[in-house]
């Protein structure tokens, strides 16, 4: 997470003053002065670097929510995902992957979640386009809130129109709302994963609301933390970690 | 991974035995939106093949997928006047996964809408910060790092984005961001 340099309340209203009169190349170029991220990237400001190439720059969070939070981001200055070139978002995707794999097999971790926030009511603080790499254990005191909500199927089918049209590839046309095989979940609100995810053998059952209670499944915990212990000194085959934790999903 | 992949409701959403909204569609990948998301438009974008994690996923797909995401993205931002959006992928169970095909998910965001993608920065000795970092570099190192060779192709979508009224509409976004940041 980015920090924003403290100025006092007249400098503020002089800037933003000054930012209300600029053109959008002229707002850019303020941004690209203003980042501190484009100063990490030119080394006037110091990070820890675990990896860098011609287009693209990791460092350690200095806010980590865990230990091993990588920040990935492109060199070139971007506020959002929307302005990236598409080759540089395959390029910063495909790196934050491998680094996924490298902090499974690093960390003794088991898992890793990816986040990118475009804009503030998304939780964005940096002007500077990244995505976040958190490595994830079990009762490691991070816990996204993501929601289940009933979406209205009148709401649903409208915004099926609206966004297939805009995206321009042939999707079938749907005029009836959908059966809703998968359960609803229970409260407006819950504490709870997303939809689609919690059920793969019970559609019946109603929804649990946490993944760490879902013992339906018979989910095996992995006990991969020793695995990677033993298989670090040895360079093992990544296929090692990753079907374990694949293994808990359900897949063989 | 044949097994499980009977078992997948995603690979059911896929080969349409699950009927579902779709809002994008091409040989290889399938946007559909969630009817229970967090937010109305919250969709979640899926390789037509299964693959259980991130890492399963060859580079080419990967980059493919997340490209329509911020498709999906900015059209969420354009058309259903949302404030922000967040890319979101859970991979393995500590991580909020429960199924296992690999997903990215697209969500809608505005003010105070009860989505928390946020995280109490844990405080770190300067040693543990050291050893992780060392540790992860050592990682880094042995693995093989992915890249997309970049291609002058334009990409299933890649047309739509260059349309003017889009690139204003961003303009205008990025300043009112900016003014929004002290």
């Amino acid at each position: 997470m980015a920090e924003q340099q403290q100025m006092s309340e007249e400098q503020v209203a002089e800037l933003q003053e000054k930012i209300k009169n600029m053109s959008p190349e002229e707002l850019k170029e303020f941004q690209k002065k203003q980042c501190i991220f484009c100063q990490i990237v030119s080394g006037k400001v110091q990070s820890r670097k675990v990896y860098e190439d011609e287009n693209v720059l990791a460092i350690l969070d200095i806010n980590p929510a865990n230990p091993g939070h990588i920040l990935i981001m492109p060199k070139e200055h971007y506020s959002i995902m929307p302005q990236i070139p598409e080759d540089d978002i395959k390029h910063i995707f495909a790196i934050t992957k491998s680094l996924s794999n490298a902090s499974l097999r690093a960390l003794e971790v088991q898992g890793s979640n990816i986040i990118v926030a475009n804009g503030v009511a998304a939780g964005q603080r940096a002007q500077h386009f990244m995505a976040h790499l958190i490595p994830r254990k079990e009762n490691d005191g991070v816990d996204f809130q993501v929601p289940q909500k009933t979406i209205p199927d009148k709401d649903l089918l409208e915004i099926k129109k609206i966004l297939s049209e805009s995206l321009g590839a042939k999707t079938e046309e749907v005029t009836e709302p959908v059966p809703r095989i998968l359960p609803a979940p229970k409260k407006e609100v819950v504490e709870a994963e997303f939809s689609e995810n919690n059920e793969i053998d019970e559609v019946e059952k109603p929804t649990k609301k946490r993944i760490k209670k879902d013992t339906k499944k018979k989910i095996v915990k992995p006990k991969t933390e020793n695995k990677v212990t033993e298989s670090k000194g040895e360079k093992s085959k990544e296929e090692i970690d990753l079907d374990d934790i694949a293994k808990v999903l359900g897949a063989k | 991974m044949t097994e499980s992949k009977d078992s997948c409701l995603i690979c059911q959403i896929v080969s349409n035995k699950i009927p579902s909204y779709k809002i994008y569609e091409d040989d290889m990948a399938l946007a559909v939106l969630d009817v229970n998301g967090a937010n109305p438009g919250h969709c979640f974008v899926i390789p037509k093949n299964h693959y259980p994690i991130i890492e399963h996923v060859p580079d080419l797909e990967l980059g493919n997928l997340f490209s329509i995401a911020n498709k999906i993205s900015s059209s969420i931002f354009e058309n259903l006047k949302a404030e922000g959006t967040n890319i979101f992928v859970a991979n393995g169970i500590p991580a909020g996964q429960t199924a296992a095909h690999f997903m990215i998910n697209v969500i809608p965001r505005k003010e105070n809408d009860n989505i928390n993608l946020q995280w109490k920065p844990k405080q770190l000795s300067e040693e543990e910060i050291s050893t992780v970092e060392l540790k992860l570099k050592e990682q880094i190192k042995n693995v093989e790092m992915g890249s997309v060779e970049p291609t002058n192709k334009p990409g299933p979508l890649h047309e739509k984005t260059e349309t003017s009224s889009f690139a204003d509409d961003e303009d205008d976004y990025i300043a009112n961001q900016l003014r929004r940041i002290p």
